[in-house]
């Protein structure tokens, strides 16, 4: 039997990281969260999930910071990063084609659509690179 | 002949049109004319020395013939009457004939006292035509005498001498002796050669003195010349005969010439003044344009095709810190010495770029630090499309900047605190409908914040609604007469619920005698439960809230005390900014938009009230809000 896969969910909104939390427990993966971007730089360093979830707008570090921080990580041990966010301006996103094993969903999100993205990513990992930016 | 047309109408010279400007020269006769008054002159000029001379002989045969009959009668009459009797009288007849000549002589008496003609010669007709009164004055003379006269109907005059002829002391007769006077004529061969001579000088002094003439009347010529040619190239009109130069027609071009240049003087003096007087607009106007340069709020510099500098504006200098003296007439690489700049304005101009204007964003970080400057430049022409160089702008852009940033950070923030709720219902509400929320307790959970999400999204929407009435200036008072005890009642209702689920106390402090208050209640009730919700937000469980009515003179005082987490001093000034949120973990763990107190703080400013803050980090907050009361007393009354 396969260690359940580990994902981390850093959101500064407790109910999102409460629904999320619920969802992909029930999928069987094992699940943390953090509430800013900096508590999530520490969960990254310590537990190595294999999965990120995160708000971009947050307290203490933003998502993006956190993600360029933690890009360079992905050359040893590559990790799905899930983006959640409602920034929505073309220009906003232009970082994002430069973060590897990445994906953007859109608030609002619906929580099957993300359990079933972390599903597929899991289950093909060739496919990582070409993961849809739904 | 051809005659050009001079047309002159109210003093106006009109030029002369037409394609007959060609000049008809017409000397024909001139060469003759002068022959003709050449040899005139010369002929009068002989006449009058033949006369001259023929006179001066014909006094000097006059004086000769006047002498000699003088001198003959003396002689004869020295002789005695006895002489010119008889035999005798051959020998004075002789000496008569001696002196004189047949054409000199006239006639040839002596008398007795009787009156009795002792001789008479006299030739034709002679004696009858002299005169009675010279013959009766002859016969009684006593001494010599000379006496003249005509003969009808004959030019010459004689000349009669008579002299008495004394004997023994008693007169015993007359002589008498007619002359005639000597008749010179004009031209005598004789005098041939002189007047050959005296020709030959006149005809050289006349000729002398027309060439002399001439000559001397050349610039009058030359002046007739170049008024003509002037006149010509002035396309003025032009009378063919104007080009004669003959001193009348030279004077009457003279005339006209300086009636035209007067005319022209008054003309030109007239320019002048107009010139003078738009000169003065000119410069009027110029300096309008420098005024209005100077006093615009971006930097202008005007460069010309050599890229060096005409003027700099009174803003640029100031920003640059230099004196326009410095800076006038210098290459602009030294006045903008900013490479991207430079590169900016050195772009290659493009075809039909002249009057297009192009910008860029640049900063000045020696003079301005920190200031963006929008660069944009445009190239000058004159009227017929010819480059005079280029003009710069620089603005600051650094406030449009920042308030673009804002609009930015506003947009997103906004969609952040709209979605996040909705993402909170969307999420929460499929989970219970996928199943996945099997225990009771659970959805039941679920369900309360799907519900509290609602009233969140509710109550920001309405902050909004707000907000936006206040930045449009559209949020007006509803005032009316508030009961404070109702009104105090009503907030507290409001946060009761929650409050009790976070065990806080929420104690009250009001007075025996509620004050009345002319106020919008429901505005002024969302400025208080905006505090009142804060605190019980950002204080922890078990504290407690104070709320607190008292009354002033003039003032009605609403107090909200906690004992909640504080707020910082570097938050504290911003706390009334919209959006604002404090980084504190402790505040950011709970929901907020950063709007409510940006609201408050705009509705309590709106009824003229103040808002006061202290807060003490860890220990709680204090707001104070004070509305004045003047206003219930004005409409009460």
């Amino acid at each position: 039997m396969q260690a359940p896969k580990k994902i981390l969910v850093i959101d500064d909104e407790a109910y999102i990281r409460r629904v999320i939390e619920l969802k992909l427990s029930k999928r069987g993966y094992e699940v943390i969260t953090a509430s800013n971007g900096r508590e999530g730089l520490e969960l990254i360093a310590t537990k190595m999930p294999d999965a990120v979830i995160t708000d971009v707008m947050m307290p203490e570090m933003d998502g993006r910071t956190l993600c360029e921080r933690t890009d360079g990580l992905k050359r040893e041990r590559p990790f799905l990063t899930v983006i959640i966010t409602c920034r929505i301006l073309p220009e906003e996103r232009d970082w994002l084609v430069h973060m590897h094993d990445t994906l953007f969903m859109e608030k609002p999100f619906s929580p099957s659509r993300l359990a079933q993205c972390i599903d597929q990513y899991f289950n093909d990992p060739m496919r990582r690179q070409q993961a849809s930016w739904s | 002949m051809a005659r050009a047309l001079l047309v002159e109408n109210a003093g106006v010279w009109r030029p002369f049109r037409g394609s007959n400007k060609t000049i008809v020269r017409t000397y024909p006769m001139k060469s003759t004319k002068i022959g003709i008054v050449l040899f005139v002159l010369v002929l009068v000029g002989i006449g009058f020395f033949a006369h001259l001379s023929s006179r001066q002989e014909e006094k000097k045969k006059m004086k000769e013939v006047l002498g000699k009959g003088s001198y003959l009668v003396s002689l004869l009459s020295m002789h005695s009457l006895m002489d010119f009797q008889g035999d005798r009288r051959d020998f004075l007849l002789r000496t008569l004939a001696e002196y004189t000549s047949y054409e000199a002589l006239g006639y040839f008496f002596v008398q007795d006292l009787d009156g009795a003609f002792l001789v008479s010669l006299a030739p034709g007709e002679i004696s009858s035509e002299i005169p009675q009164e010279v013959g009766t004055k002859s016969f009684y003379t006593m001494g010599l005498i000379e006496q003249s006269f005509s003969r009808k109907g004959a030019q010459d005059k004689i000349y009669e001498f008579a002299k008495p002829i004394f004997e023994n002391g008693q007169k015993t007769g007359v002589v008498r002796l007619g002359m005639k006077a000597p008749s010179v004529p004009l031209f005598s061969l004789e005098r041939i050669s002189l007047l050959a001579l005296i020709a030959f000088i006149v005809f050289a002094a006349i000729t002398f003195g027309y060439y002399g003439i001439i000559l001397s009347l050349r610039p009058i010529r030359t002046l007739n010349q170049d008024m003509v040619q002037t006149y010509l190239n002035q396309n003025m009109f032009y009378e063919q005969n104007m080009k004669s130069n003959n001193i009348g027609t030279i004077m009457e071009n003279l005339d006209k010439f300086l009636k035209h240049i007067k005319d022209k003087i008054i003309r030109i003096e007239s320019d002048n003044t107009e010139l003078i007087s738009r000169l003065g607009l000119i410069t009027f106007e110029k300096n309008q344009i420098i005024n209005i340069l100077d006093s615009i709020n971006f930097g202008v510099v005007i460069t010309d095709t050599q890229d060096n500098v005409g003027h700099v504006n009174g803003y640029l200098l100031r920003l640059l810190g230099k004196e326009k003296r410095d800076l006038i007439d210098r290459p602009l690489t030294e006045v903008l010495p900013y490479d991207d700049i430079l590169a900016f304005l050195s772009q290659p101009q493009t075809a039909g770029a002249e009057t297009s204007s192009r910008q860029m964003e640049s900063m000045l970080p020696d003079v301005a630090p920190g200031d963006v400057y929008q660069c944009s430049y445009s190239y000058l022409a004159d009227s017929d499309g010819v480059p005079l160089g280029k003009m710069i702008l620089l603005k600051k852009v650094t406030a449009d900047k920042l308030a673009e940033k804002a609009r930015e950070e506003f947009v997103a923030h906004i969609a952040h605190e709209l979605l996040t709720p909705l993402t909170n219902i969307k999420s929460y509400s499929e989970m219970l409908m996928d199943g996945e929320v099997d225990d009771s307790e659970m959805q039941k959970e679920f369900f309360n914040t799907i519900n509290d999400e609602t009233n969140r999204l509710t109550s920001l929407i309405r902050n909004l609604l707000n907000l936006s009435k206040m930045e449009m200036g559209n949020l007006t008072l509803n005032r009316g007469l508030v009961r404070t005890d109702w009104f105090v009642e009503d907030c507290i209702g409001a946060i009761e619920a929650s409050a009790r689920d976070k065990n806080i106390t929420i104690s009250t402090r009001l007075p025996d005698n509620y004050p009345s208050l002319l106020a919008d209640k429901e505005l002024l009730k969302v400025a208080l439960i905006n505090i009142l919700g804060n605190a019980l937000k950002y204080t922890p469980e078990n504290g407690s809230i104070t709320f607190s009515l008292s009354e002033e003179d003039n003032a009605v005082i609403f107090e909200v005390t906690d004992t909640g987490y504080g707020i910082s001093e570097q938050d504290l000034p911003h706390i009334f900014d919209k959006f604002y949120r404090s980084t504190n973990a402790q505040i950011t763990a709970q929901v907020g938009s950063g709007l409510g107190l940006a609201i408050t703080s705009e509705i309590v400013q709106l009824h003229d009230g103040e808002i006061e803050v202290q807060s003490t980090l860890g220990q709680g907050t204090h707001f104070t809000i004070r509305l004045p009361k003047e206003e219930f007393s004005i409409a009460g009354a």
